[in-house]
């Protein structure tokens, strides 16, 4: 699970965006701080280790903050705006808390022909969600429409936090809710 | 073997041999299979006599643009004091496309062959293997991989204890289609934001970090590593006669409204009437295809009429009046509506613009507004002239097209 | 938007970003490019709100001149155009990010020039915008420069918002006079009174940029307590007179006496070269001091900074033989005779500020000058033509944007009646003259000369010093 944080889930998903009470607590400490530094030794530039290090920062907290940004600037000698520029240009990265489970689902042209938006909507239904991008009442979704996963062929895909799911179809969904903990 | 259905008989299963084998992911399951043979001939071989078995071979890139991987390969000038680096593009972000993700999940080891053949054969001692993020399955078995291949003395220092260098790395994407364009994978791989640059220069002069580079993509490399250990002769029986220039086997993936869709490896030049209907299983129980998207979302599409006369090659495709892109095959049926499916199909493209170049920014968001109320029914002749003169003034004008 | 056609090439070139190369075959005017350069503008205008009437970049925008030279004449856009709302960046810098058309200029600038990357782009595709980190402004020394960067209305000064059209303004080459860098500038007038300095592009001296503190300080220029009259100490107080007297009157206070001169640092190379001559003539002393502050590089530009000395023409008094520094009133003694010319008393003991006369030559008559004999109005550097050295030695004009107040006259032109009349060389009546004096007397100067001095000034004959 990359981007699921576990017990506190909902909790940050009720955070407002950027202004939690508690003071920020640094990322990059212990082991991924090695993880980090073992990740700077692949690359010659310190900000190659941009991307990864996000990665890292979203596998911890569920999202990536202003605070934790400027956490990866100074730890890769960047500024906090670059490092901002690049989390809002990937749509992976999330700039806002999300539930616990974070549902995308492929409605991209080679997968709309397969009825995938019909799967949105069994989402959108069984998670209580409501609309596209909002978190469910308990704090346990969040369902958006993603572009393209690559697995066209599989239609309709849809990833669940880093689990990836194929051939979905709208009765399937309540069954793959269900399993969920 | 075939993934997810069996291999058809007209099939020519070479990278795909393997899809759906499970043994075939580990480092003992692809030794067993002949794996690293290439690689141990390659390190035993001067760099410049495997450029120019890939070039004999004809093989050209199979991520898009159809460039002849040799003589891409032959642009890199080792020795120059410089450091060099391969890229493999493993973004196949192109919608339609999915080749690349079942070499990976299948065949990891396949990759690591291919990307340590090429980045020796290139004189780069450093091999980037950037996987879009979304790919996390395939990333898992990836870095797998590369740990087996460092851990077993086949990538390092001491390559295959063959006193060579060579390391290859994994890098993550995080969602953004434009990252399968050359030079914004670059950037992106850099930690920078993924927007393509101005070329020239080309990456073979100044690419990732500024240094000469290559870039090429997964089934590429796989399909050196094949051509180096059978000769670029054998290499050549695939393909027609009458059309030297699109050699070897190419892996098509099949989706949309058709049968049996998945991925295909056929002889270039296979009939594409053939390989819809016979391997592909034609159209779904009652209903007729009606257009087809030969070779991923960017490709023009054509009439189910067009496509019954094409044949599968780079040429091939373009004298039906598209092009073989990446290979991903998407089929529409009766039941569709185009004018939904094209304005949903602009909406990915308005969704991905990097931002970068204006025709693309705003072009892209333009004509999704217009085909959105022409598919809502508010649409008026004029929105057609529009359309057509907003395409003209993108294609061409901006960094990546 | 610089599409060009180049012959053999596949695509249209961006000309900005194209290296020529032997044997290029380009066109600027083919329909091709011509077209293609109309669908950009297109693109460009097609979320552009339409309000060049509200905006303070009509006038100096490069959007509007090029949809003026080859745009189309209407619009095919019918969609609702997208909304953002405006964004204080901090320093002096406003951002309109409708008007945006993402050219990135100013990141690009704040990056690589100003090494200091507080703008990104943030999102993509037709949502993407300038932004920044919150908490983290535009408050770089040479931030502003953003403002000249952006070729459309997205960035706009806060301290110019809503003051003036450009299409009003009087506009002055001239050379910033705020530290000893000289940086060449434009001052922009209206009505008589400078509202904006912008930077003048001088390869050698400060490329295309100008700093915050130097752009921001012009309105002493605009200062309304000025000395505009000659007035010479009449029974206990000081009475205006016409030029001819107060020039006689101070005349003969100098007649064989010794001077102590304050010279301020502001005047210019001519000012200061007849001040020199009155204190060689007249035996005596001259001296400045200099106000200071943090010195500011400007990184990505060789040896260009906010400099820490903040007058323009510290150089030019020091080559002119006034001391720098230290007590400036230590030469004084009460059998000279003090002049003042435009000097900052503010931080002396007004007491020290005594002997056996006293005249002004000053742009204001300060309180603790209430006490001259002589007052001589002057021009400010914006009301005169003149010279500078700057702290390279490089010489450099500057010329008048505006009209002096009362019968305030350029000080070398007061100067040169002052010499005349105190029995030195005869008057000179165009600055050209005085400036011929002095390169012919002065090795710094040697061989230049007015005319030559152009646009960008000139480096004495031995290089930069």
């Amino acid at each position: 699970m990359s981007h699921g944080p576990s017990a506190s889930g909902g909790a940050l998903a009720r955070a407002p965006h950027g202004h939690d009470d508690t003071p920020y607590q640094p990322v990059f400490v212990g082991d991924r701080r090695k993880d980090l530094d073992a990740i700077l030794l692949k690359y010659p530039t310190k900000m190659a280790a941009l991307l990864p290090a996000l990665w890292i920062v979203q596998e911890a907290r569920g999202w990536v903050s202003e605070p934790a940004m400027a956490e990866v600037a100074k730890a890769l000698e960047l500024t906090p705006a670059y490092v901002k520029g690049v989390v809002s240009f990937y749509t992976m990265y999330h700039q806002h808390p999300v539930g616990k489970y974070f549902v995308q689902v492929c409605t991209t042209t080679p997968c709309n022909v397969c009825g995938a938006e019909d799967v949105v909507n069994a989402f959108l239904q069984h998670t209580r969600c409501g609309e596209l991008g909002a978190t469910s009442p308990d704090g346990r979704f969040t369902v958006i429409e993603v572009e393209c996963l690559g697995a066209c062929g599989f239609a309709t895909p849809v990833m669940i936090n880093s689990d990836f799911l194929e051939s979905v179809t709208p009765d399937s969904v309540p069954d793959i809710l269900a399993e969920l903990p | 073997m075939g993934y997810p259905h069996q291999s058809h008989p007209r099939e020519a299963v070479v990278l795909s041999k393997h899809f759906g084998d499970a043994e075939a992911r580990t480092l003992a399951g692809w030794k067993a299979r002949g794996g690293y043979q290439a690689l141990e001939m390659a390190l035993g071989m001067a760099a410049a006599d495997i450029v120019t078995i890939v070039k004999d071979s004809g093989l050209r890139g199979r991520g898009g643009a159809g460039f002849p991987t040799g003589v891409k390969w032959s642009f890199m000038k080792p020795g120059d004091g410089k450091p060099h680096y391969l890229c493999c593009n493993a973004d196949e972000s192109e919608p339609g496309t999915f080749k690349d993700r079942e070499i990976m999940r299948w065949t990891p080891h396949a990759l690591v062959e291919g990307c340590a053949i090429g980045a020796y054969a290139i004189g780069a001692e450093t091999a980037y293997i950037y996987i879009r993020g979304e790919f996390t399955e395939p990333l898992e078995w990836m870095n797998k991989a590369v740990k087996e291949a460092y851990d077993a003395g086949i990538l390092g220092a001491n390559a295959m204890g063959m006193g060579k260098r060579v390391d290859v790395h994994v890098h993550k994407g995080a969602g953004a289609y434009i990252c399968g364009e050359e030079t914004a994978l670059m950037n992106s791989l850099e930690g920078r934001r993924g927007n393509p640059r101005i070329k020239p220069p080309f990456p073979a002069v100044a690419g990732l970090f500024g240094k000469p580079t290559t870039i090429n993509n997964v089934e590429t490399l796989v399909a050196a590593a094949h051509v180096l250990k059978n000769g670029a002769a054998w290499y050549k029986q695939w393909g027609r006669p009458d059309n030297p220039k699109s050699t070897g086997t190419k892996l098509f993936s099949v989706c949309g409204n058709i049968a049996r869709p998945g991925n295909y490896e056929v002889p270039m030049g296979f009939p594409f009437k053939d390989f819809l209907w016979d391997l592909c299983g034609g159209p779904l129980p009652g209903r007729k295809i009606k257009a087809v998207i030969p070779g991923g979302s960017s490709v023009p599409i054509i009439t189910a009429e067009e496509a019954e006369g094409a044949l599968m090659d780079y040429e091939g495709f373009v004298a039906a009046g598209t092009m073989l892109g990446s290979g991903g095959v998407i089929v529409f049926d009766d039941a569709q509506n185009m004018v939904k499916q094209i304005a949903r199909l602009a909406r990915f493209y308005a969704h991905e613009s990097c931002a970068q170049c204006s025709q693309c920014r705003e072009g892209t968001a333009w004509t999704t507004k217009i085909l959105e109320r022409i598919r809502d029914g508010q649409g008026t002749m004029e929105d057609l002239d529009t359309l057509l003169s907003i395409g003209d003034s993108m294609t061409g004008n901006s960094s990546a097209s | 938007m610089c599409l060009v056609e180049v012959e053999k090439a596949p695509k249209l070139a961006p000309a900005c970003a194209t290296s020529v190369m032997e044997g290029n075959v380009v066109h600027v005017h083919s329909p091709k490019a011509r077209d293609a350069r109309q669908g950009v503008l297109e693109m460009l205008l097609i979320n552009h709100p339409l309000d060049c009437p509200i905006c303070d970049q009509a006038g100096e925008c490069e959007l509007q001149d090029y949809t003026f030279q080859e745009g189309r004449a209407d619009s095919r856009y019918q969609e609702p155009k997208r909304f953002n709302p405006v964004e204080d960046f901090g320093g002096d810098v406003l951002y309109v990010a409708n008007r945006c058309i993402l050219c990135t200029r100013c990141v690009r600038y704040m990056d690589t020039v100003a090494d200091e990357a507080v703008l990104c782009v943030s999102e993509r595709g037709d949502r993407a915008v300038i932004s920044k980190f919150e908490g983290e402004d535009l408050t770089h020394a040479w931030a502003g420069n953003v403002v000249d960067l952006c070729p459309v209305g997205a960035l706009l000064s806060k301290d110019f918002l809503n003051k003036a059209r450009a299409w009003e303004l009087d506009r002055a080459a001239s050379v910033c006079p705020n530290c000893t860098q000289g940086c060449n500038s434009v001052l922009e007038v209206r009505d008589n009174t400078v509202v904006r300095m912008k930077p003048r592009s001088n390869d050698a001296v400060n490329q295309f940029y100008l700093c915050d503190p130097g752009r921001l300080d012009y309105r002493w220029l605009n200062r309304a307590d000025r000395a505009e009259q000659p007035m010479v100490r009449s029974h206990g107080a000081l009475a205006p007179v016409d030029w001819e007297a107060a020039i006689a009157q101070a005349a003969s206070l100098l007649k064989g006496n010794a001077v102590h001169v304050l010279a301020s640092p502001m005047l210019s190379n001519e000012a200061l070269f007849l001040l020199g001559q009155l204190v060689k003539a007249q035996g005596g002393s001259g001296a400045f001091t200099v106000m200071t502050g943090p010195e500011a590089p400007l990184s990505g530009v060789p040896d260009l900074a906010l400099r820490a000395e903040r007058a323009a023409n510290v150089r030019g008094a020091e080559l002119l033989g006034f001391a720098k520094g230290g007590n400036p009133l230590a030469g004084l003694t009460t059998d000279k005779v003090l002049i003042v010319a435009d000097h900052d008393v503010s931080h002396l003991d007004a007491t020290a500020l005594k002997a056996k006369a006293v005249i002004v030559i000053g742009t204001t008559l300060p309180t603790a000058l209430s006490h001259a004999d002589v007052v001589l109005p002057i021009a400010n550097m914006a009301e005169e033509e003149g010279t500078f050295t700057n702290l390279r030695g490089r010489v450099q004009r500057y010329f008048q944007a505006k009209a002096a107040p009362g019968l305030a006259r350029p000080a070398w032109f007061v100067l040169s009646d002052l010499v005349a009349a105190a029995g030195g060389a005869p008057a000179r009546y165009a600055p050209g003259e005085v400036f011929g004096a002095l390169a012919a007397s002065h090795a710094h100067f040697a061989g230049m000369n007015w005319e030559g001095l152009g646009l960008s000034g000139a480096l004495p004959a031995g290089g930069a010093a």
